[in-house]
């Protein structure tokens, strides 16, 4: 299967692939893609927080009022001006007989909101908010802290407790997350993992997509250009087939080491410092992992991503019939976005060593949690397994289907070559 | 002596028998013509003897032992349905196919260039394909076959979608491969120029041979009862002659076959004495057209029922 001809076409595929415009393009580009999404999270983030707001703060006595007025007037957002806030003193029924006429005011865009804290908030902390819109969840964390401050401060007022103590019971629970690991010492963990995990599963799913769409068109491109059959007049068609997928693969693989080059040069090197929060905790092995279980996915994939090409002889038939190969690719996709919240989750552990899934899973979940040998071994046999599995059918398919042009077949047809006698 | 010998080769997809234990023998420096219709099974065979496709019985044998990957590196095959990568250079393509048989150094790049010197490219030798000619892609195509040298041509028919000048440039590289002693195989629709080209011939119909051997001999077997001639006039009276058999009309000439070699004369006679006026009498000749239709019935450029195109 792998000799000079299969060299001969390797050649080829890698000419034509890695000296490509779109190649290059992408490769190059994808970094900056990543720093410009994370820019323009920053950029949504920071517009959310200049969001600007007129609140109308009603309490049911004058002591609270006062409270709230020298509260939020040091509050970063009243102080930049984004929040304009004016307060009022009112018994509950007097408010509940004023509401009707603010109605038209809160409609308008003159008044975001109306907060009403009544006396017995100072008890239950139950206060409440009238807006067109009454669940701003980012205004109530801007607001939420304060509040809390003035509620306990009146509740605890003339008890005998220090400032110390209010502030101790106004703050709120931080959470600090240490990463338990076998053999290393115990390091407080910031959310750079989380990143990595999240940046993994998105190159493996780009790369797995773009490869595949790739060497399909290019099968279909032979087919189309009918220079297959030139082609099997030299080399028979295992040969070509294998030639076009490690063409395909050298070429993946190296995209993905560029993609990765950073990291591998973060952990190795003291080039970069990373912030504190967002320090990353990663092997070089575990890099070359996540290289080695891409490489034996790509290969399954791009087989199969061939095999589809092989069977239809235009773009449009062999978009429309890959959608099995794309929920192959998307659903570990979702998982691998979903075990961000419980990396330990049965789905994600079972996913990380489940056929075809474990391209994309294990490296994700990798980045989260430390896993056990055993299962990056197990995750590496039954991606070589399936991959082995595979390629004998597919082989099939595709030495029957490079030659076939007319009709689209249909997927019974499909089957019966397997069975043909080629 | 035989170059290649293709013994009880049969082929059938699903229900359909494409080829039907097809035997002939390709001699030594011969140019061997595999003729019938459309469908009629010439590139199913073509692509067993190839190793493009297995046969589901049979076995093709070059010197002795079956063929393999040996056979395809002394073999230039030029399919039906070709074509080029589109976005590489005219060198490159030569080249790369060149290496695919196994050949690569300067020599065959010397060969390229002389072969584009010959075929009057050597200005487009860096140019993409897709930005040549269609005429000087199929130019490229004829490089790619035969720039390793093969000691075996095998040309799937040929001269399908070539303009008028690459027909002839493909004709004359035909002979001059034949003057070096090698040996070509084509397959082909058109009789009249597997008539002019080959020294052998085997004609399939429906995946099986109906005649076979070299051109000199299946025509003078042939033509002993025709005669072909050219006339004016009414010749409805030879209907139900009893020396006639039967009366085929080919449009710029008639072929009459007759019951007995030597009623050829008798026919001459009859035609004179009815006032037909003859402007040519051919007797003991007969086109391959003729002994086609003879054989199979039905007009040969009429695409058959059969049509198994491409599997």
């Amino acid at each position: 299967m792998f000799n000079r001809r299969t060299l001969s076409i390797i050649k080829r595929e890698l000419r034509e692939k890695v000296l490509s415009r779109g190649f290059v393009l992408m490769t190059l580009l994808v970094p900056f893609l990543f720093i410009g999404l994370i820019l323009f999270q920053m950029y949504l983030m920071s517009y959310d927080s200049n969001a600007t707001a007129s609140l109308e703060i009603i309490s049911g006595s004058e002591q609270i009022t006062s409270a709230a007025q020298k509260e939020f007037s040091s509050l970063p957002v009243v102080e930049s001006g984004s929040y304009k806030i004016s307060y009022a003193t009112m018994s509950k029924e007097k408010f509940d007989a004023s509401l009707p006429s603010l109605q038209n005011e809160l409609m308008g865009e003159k008044l975001t909101g109306l907060i009403y804290i009544p006396d017995s908030a100072v008890n239950d902390k139950r206060i409440d908010y009238y807006s067109k819109n009454p669940n701003n969840n980012s205004l109530f964390d801007k607001l939420k802290g304060s509040l809390n401050k003035i509620l306990v401060n009146i509740h605890f007022a003339g008890k005998e407790l220090s400032d110390k103590e209010i502030s101790y019971a106004t703050k709120a629970v931080d959470f600090n997350g240490f990463r338990i690991s076998g053999s290393k010492n115990i390091k407080a963990e910031g959310q750079g993992n989380q990143a990595l995990s999240f940046i993994f599963t998105f190159l493996l799913y780009l790369s797995l997509i773009f490869s595949g769409t790739m060497i399909m068109r290019s099968v279909l491109q032979e087919k189309n250009n009918k220079i297959v059959e030139v082609l099997l007049s030299s080399v028979d068609s295992k040969e070509l087939m294998t030639g076009k997928i490690l063409g395909a693969g050298i070429t993946g693989i190296a995209q993905m080491a560029i993609w990765l080059l950073p990291l591998i040069m973060i952990i190795s090197t003291s080039w970069f410092v990373l912030p504190k929060d967002f320090t990353i905790d990663i092997t070089l092995f575990q890099v070359f992992y996540v290289l080695l279980n891409f490489f034996i996915g790509l290969i399954t994939f791009l087989g199969l991503f061939a095999t589809v090409g092989s069977i239809f002889d235009n773009d449009q038939d062999a978009q429309s019939s890959m959608w099995p190969l794309m929920m192959l690719i998307l659903i570990p996709f979702y998982i691998a976005i979903s075990i961000q919240n419980n990396p330990e989750g049965m789905i994600g552990m079972v996913a990380s060593m489940f056929p075809f899934a474990a391209i994309i899973v294990m490296p994700a979940r990798m980045a989260l949690v430390d896993i056990p040998v055993w299962q990056f071994v197990l995750a590496v046999v039954v991606n070589i397994a399936t991959m082995v599995g595979i390629f004998p059918l597919a082989g099939k398919i595709y030495r029957v289907g490079i030659l076939m042009s007319g009709k689209k077949p249909k997927w019974n047809e499909v089957v019966r070559w397997l069975k043909y006698k080629y | 002596m035989f170059a290649l010998e293709v013994r009880n080769l049969s082929k059938s997809f699903g229900s359909l028998k494409a080829v039907d234990d097809v035997s002939f023998a390709v001699p030594e420096g011969s140019v061997f013509g595999l003729i019938g219709r459309n469908g009629a099974g010439k590139t199913t065979t073509i692509r067993m003897m190839m190793n493009i496709y297995l046969p589901d019985s049979g076995e093709v044998i070059l010197k002795g032992s079956k063929i393999g990957q040996e056979f395809k590196n002394m073999v230039g095959y030029l399919p039906e349905e070709r074509g080029l990568y589109k976005k590489m250079s005219v060198l490159e393509t030569l080249l790369f196919f060149a290496e695919l048989k196994g050949k690569t150094g300067k020599s065959i790049e010397r060969k390229a260039n002389e072969y584009l010197e010959r075929f009057e490219l050597s200005d487009r030798k860096n140019a993409k394909v897709e930005d040549l000619s269609k005429g000087n892609q199929q130019k490229v195509q004829f490089i790619t076959t035969i720039i390793h040298d093969p000691e075996f041509i095998i040309l799937d028919e040929p001269f399908s979608g070539l303009d008028p000048i690459n027909t002839n440039l493909l004709k004359e590289i035909i002979l001059d491969l034949k003057k070096q002693g090698k040996v070509i195989i084509f397959s082909t629709h058109l009789m009249d120029f597997a008539e002019r080209m080959c020294d052998h011939i085997t004609m399939i119909d429906k995946g099986k041979v109906i005649l076979n051997g070299s051109m000199t001999e299946i025509k003078s077997k042939y033509a002993q009862q025709n005669v072909s001639i050219n006339y004016r006039g009414d010749i409805s009276f030879l209907n139900g002659n009893p020396i006639i058999e039967k009366i085929e009309d080919y449009g710029n000439s008639t072929g009459i076959k007759v019951k007995q070699p030597d009623q050829v004369q008798e026919l001459l006679k009859a035609l004179v004495e009815n006032n037909i006026t003859i402007t040519k009498f051919n007797a003991n000749e007969i086109s391959l057209q003729e002994i086609f239709v003879g054989l199979a019935g039905g007009e040969i450029e009429g695409a058959s029922k059969l049509e198994v195109k491409n599997v």
